[in-house]
């Protein structure tokens, strides 16, 4: 028989102005159990996580019932309260770099809590932490004790961060989207010492994440919520027969490969853009405790060709280089070697001049990836879409631009009604929706899109993908797609070059590199991509046995 | 994230709502209203000539003829309160006003040009920043001779290093955002970033430094003319007047330097008032 570790029942959460968010949150975790808690942004998984964990910002109040290890939280006093939490549960977070002074040495943050809380004697601690931080797969730990958060990857992190909140043996652990932030290479690896420690220390784990292909491949059983209300749960073998509620099935069918997509001919054969023999370097200061500084080559080498109406993926993880590649062709980076040719003319150095820099704007334009950011938050919609026509003079009345603004908002499907709100007022999808607008503007021949949609949620992302995708077809731009994520790219793309440590390892028609890959990074990369069955992998040597000896 | 969102996500309506319910608020921009009227009109409205001696009453204590008494040359103190707001106000209004054109001016060049512009401005700033703004204005008096103009000069220099600063960080830093990048892409030209785009954002920063530049200012011009260097009689400021009324103090009518002194306590903390919430108000309107 299971025991309950933790049980939530009819949870509400209310704003402190009287907003409801969360309506009625209602799930259980048993020991060894992992429940999967899938929703878009805004559905109110967070929340409810961070109630249970004491997090929610001041003035937010709660209904239901949360019970942690047999224990109703709103029945006890404050000093238990924190007592019960801090050994019954551990919580990990999507940005472990947030969560952490920079200044300080990892070790010095591992053994904080083991020192204060447990009241272990500091070399007592030392140990303990080291042992704990190679439980979670971390290779020389006793160098990374001494190591500050700026010199560890985003993965190297999060499994710090899982490892500190193991400190006290926690039957629970809430991870909150902890590989979101993370390639799809790195989710693996921190999905397989996830796997490793529920079956080591029969952890229970409330996984919380929008991304149901994962959920359903890591967890027992999967929660649903939608709008502050867990509308199913479901066993995550079977959940794509079971799924009732037609929000799941939208999710489901979100996160399925449209395989027909994929297969797509370019229309015409003159190429638009052409990058031959591409090379950045930067100066960074070189490892270890020297002065010295060493050359880093972000893009190494890198050539490839747009067909005119072609659609071309470049997938890699975060310093593969391929923003940096994006970047030069959009002159925001002057290239170090190399060619960028557009359209016959030399591109490789960035523009200088207004009147240049507008030529090639009605060329090339730029999505960028945050759409939090890449809007000016001072601007209305209508106001950031007529500067983006304004600029460039070809039409002058007041009357041609906002009737222009109208079309625009029209080609990205956005209601007209939405022209005077501010970004801060919008969906991501809605912003991302103008930044394709304002991109547009200029009519450009070649459409960059730097990580367009990950920062979306996957319906969000489906949407955007099907417009960008009738955008192509209604216009003819060429789409130059820069994602970390193969599934997008294969919805797109027809072409698809992949990148590794600034080269290019291997390129050419979408069928042809996906489905039958000749290198061995294309297929790891697919290899970790979540789907059904999927068993994540590690690819650095597994527990590690130290001094004390491992659990 | 979504809860930080959720938690800041005030917007300016309920802000512009809650001024309405902010006694301190109030309190502050009906003196500062006072005091530029005073400026504007006081000396039309004041009831004697300020420079008249009146022989009759000689540090006279405040009655209703004299509401503020008279100073030791038996002219009313009421009547000099009102008549040297108008330097005392113009004083640190240009100071900060040039300061803060030159200094946003050198700023935004610092952090849009980068390299060998951002290098010198950035060592003049340095060079600058290490002159105290009272010896600085000293110093300008000592060269171009007594009166207002030397020192609000002075001051505007010595003061320009601090608005470079803080405005060349929230200018490198606006800079580096990705939609910057966006608008260069589009083909905007670099003055519309800057004007439309760049300048606004930094409002919040450049209002909150020109209202604690003002307190400032307003307390050093008056410390200059407290030592004699500043206005020069017949005329006179509030910091001058706070000077004439020092030997009063010993004789029991501390009303003549204590009536302007309080009136630049409360200018300066209006100023501030109104500007931290101004301030606050910019910024919440930006998410």
């Amino acid at each position: 028989m299971t025991t309950t570790v933790l049980e939530i029942d009819g949870l509400s959460v209310a704003t402190p102005d009287g907003r409801t968010l969360v309506h009625d949150c209602t799930l259980a975790v048993s020991a060894g159990e992992s429940l999967g808690l899938v929703g878009e942004s805004g559905s109110g998984k967070t929340l409810s996580t961070r109630a249970v964990a004491g997090l929610l910002p001041a003035g937010f109040t709660t209904g239901g019932t949360i019970r942690l290890a047999g224990h109703d939280l709103a029945s006890l006093p404050g000093a238990e309260l924190r007592e019960l939490r801090a050994t019954r549960m551990g919580m990990a977070f999507q940005t472990p770099r947030a969560h952490l002074n920079p200044l300080r040495t990892i070790g010095d943050f591992m053994t904080e809590a083991l020192v204060a809380l447990a009241g272990e004697a500091p070399e007592a601690a030392y140990r303990r932490a080291v042992d704990l931080l190679a439980e979670v797969g971390i290779r020389d730990p006793d160098r990374r004790m001494r190591q500050r958060p700026g010199e560890l990857s985003g993965g190297l992190l999060q499994r710090v961060m899982i490892a500190a909140t193991l400190a006290m043996d926690p039957p629970l652990l809430l991870a909150d989207e902890i590989t979101t932030a993370l390639d799809v290479t790195t989710q693996e690896e921190v999905m397989a010492v996830i796997a490793d420690l529920r079956r080591h220390r029969d952890l229970a784990l409330l996984f919380i994440t929008h991304d149901l292909a994962l959920a359903g491949a890591v967890c027992d059983r999967v929660a649903v919520m939608q709008a502050g209300r867990t509308v199913e749960t479901l066993a995550a073998a079977t959940m794509r027969e079971d799924a009732r509620e037609p929000y799941t099935r939208r999710l489901l069918s979100a996160s399925l490969p449209d395989e027909a997509a994929g297969i797509r001919q370019a229309r015409r054969s003159d190429t638009v853009l052409e990058v031959a023999g591409l090379r950045k370097a930067y100066q960074v200061r070189a490892a270890g405790r020297g002065r010295g500084r060493e050359e880093l080559l972000a893009v190494d080498n890198v050539s490839f060709a747009l067909a005119a109406g072609g659609a071309l993926g470049i997938v890699g993880e975060s310093g593969s280089g391929k923003s940096t590649t994006a970047r030069m062709i959009c002159g925001l980076e002057t290239a170090d070697g190399g060619t960028v040719t557009v359209k016959h003319e030399d591109w490789t150095a960035p523009a200088r001049s207004a009147p240049a820099r507008r030529a090639r704007a009605r060329v090339v334009q730029m999505v960028f990836q945050d759409p939090y950011q890449s809007l000016d938050p001072r601007q209305t919609v209508r106001s950031c879409l007529a500067e983006a026509v304004a600029v460039h003079r070809r039409i002058a009345s007041r009357a041609e631009i906002a009737a222009r603004v109208d079309a625009l908002l029209d080609a990205v499907r956005l209601a007209p009604a939405l022209a005077g709100s501010r970004p801060r007022a919008l969906s991501g999808g809605q912003r991302q929706r103008v930044a394709i607008a304002r991109a547009l503007a200029a009519d450009p021949e070649i459409l960059v899109l730097d990580e367009a949609v990950s920062a979306l949620d996957v319906t969000t992302q489906v949407e955007i993908l099907t417009l960008l995708d009738s955008i192509r077809r209604e216009t003819g731009v060429a789409l130059l797609m820069i994602s970390h994520d193969l599934t997008t790219v294969r919805r797109l793309c027809d072409h698809v070059a992949v990148m590794q440590a600034g080269r290019i390892v291997e390129q050419g028609p979408i069928a042809d590199v996906l489905d039958a890959p000749r290198s061995d990074y294309t297929r790891t990369l697919l290899d970790s991509i979540p789907r059904p069955g999927w068993t994540p992998q590690r690819r650095l040597p597994a527990r590690i046995v130290t001094s004390g000896g491992t659990r | 994230m979504s809860i930080g969102q959720l938690a800041r996500g005030r917007t300016p309506a309920p802000a512009r709502r809650a001024a309405a319910h902010d006694p301190l608020l109030i309190a502050a921009a009906l003196v500062l209203v006072a005091v530029i009227g005073i400026a504007l009109l006081g000396p039309l409205r004041s009831p004697y000539d300020p420079d008249q001696l009146y022989a009759g009453a000689v540090s006279a204590p405040p009655s209703l003829a004299h509401p503020f008494g008279t100073d030791d040359l038996g002219r009313d103190v009421l009547s000099r309160v009102l008549a040297g707001a108008r330097p005392s106000i113009a004083g640190p209004v240009i100071v900060v006003a040039v300061s803060t054109m030159l200094g946003v001016a050198v700023a935004v060049a610092s952090a849009w040009f980068g390299g060998a512009v951002d290098g010198i401005a950035s060592r003049l700033v340095d060079v600058i920043f290490a002159i105290p703004g009272l010896v600085l204005a000293v110093l300008a008096v000592a060269m171009f001779g007594k009166g207002l103009l030397a020192p609000v000069v002075a001051l505007s220099i010595a003061y320009m290093p601090i608005v470079v600063r803080l405005v060349r960080a929230g200018a490198r830093a606006e800079l580096g955002r990705p939609y910057i990048a966006a608008l260069r892409i589009q083909g905007v030209g670099s003055l519309a970033i800057c004007f439309r785009h760049l300048l606004p954002a930094l409002l919040p920063t450049i209002l909150a430094q020109a209202t604690v530049g003002f307190g400032y200012a307003m307390l050093d011009i008056a410390a200059i003319s407290f030592l004699g260097l500043g206005a020069q009689p017949p005329a006179s400021d509030w910091g001058v007047m706070i000077a004439g009324g020092q030997p009063a103090l010993l004789t029991g009518a501390p009303e003549q330097s204590m009536f302007p002194a309080a009136l630049i306590v409360l200018t300066v903390l209006a100023v501030n008032i109104v500007g931290a919430r101004t301030t606050t108000w910019a910024e919440a309107k930006d998410r």
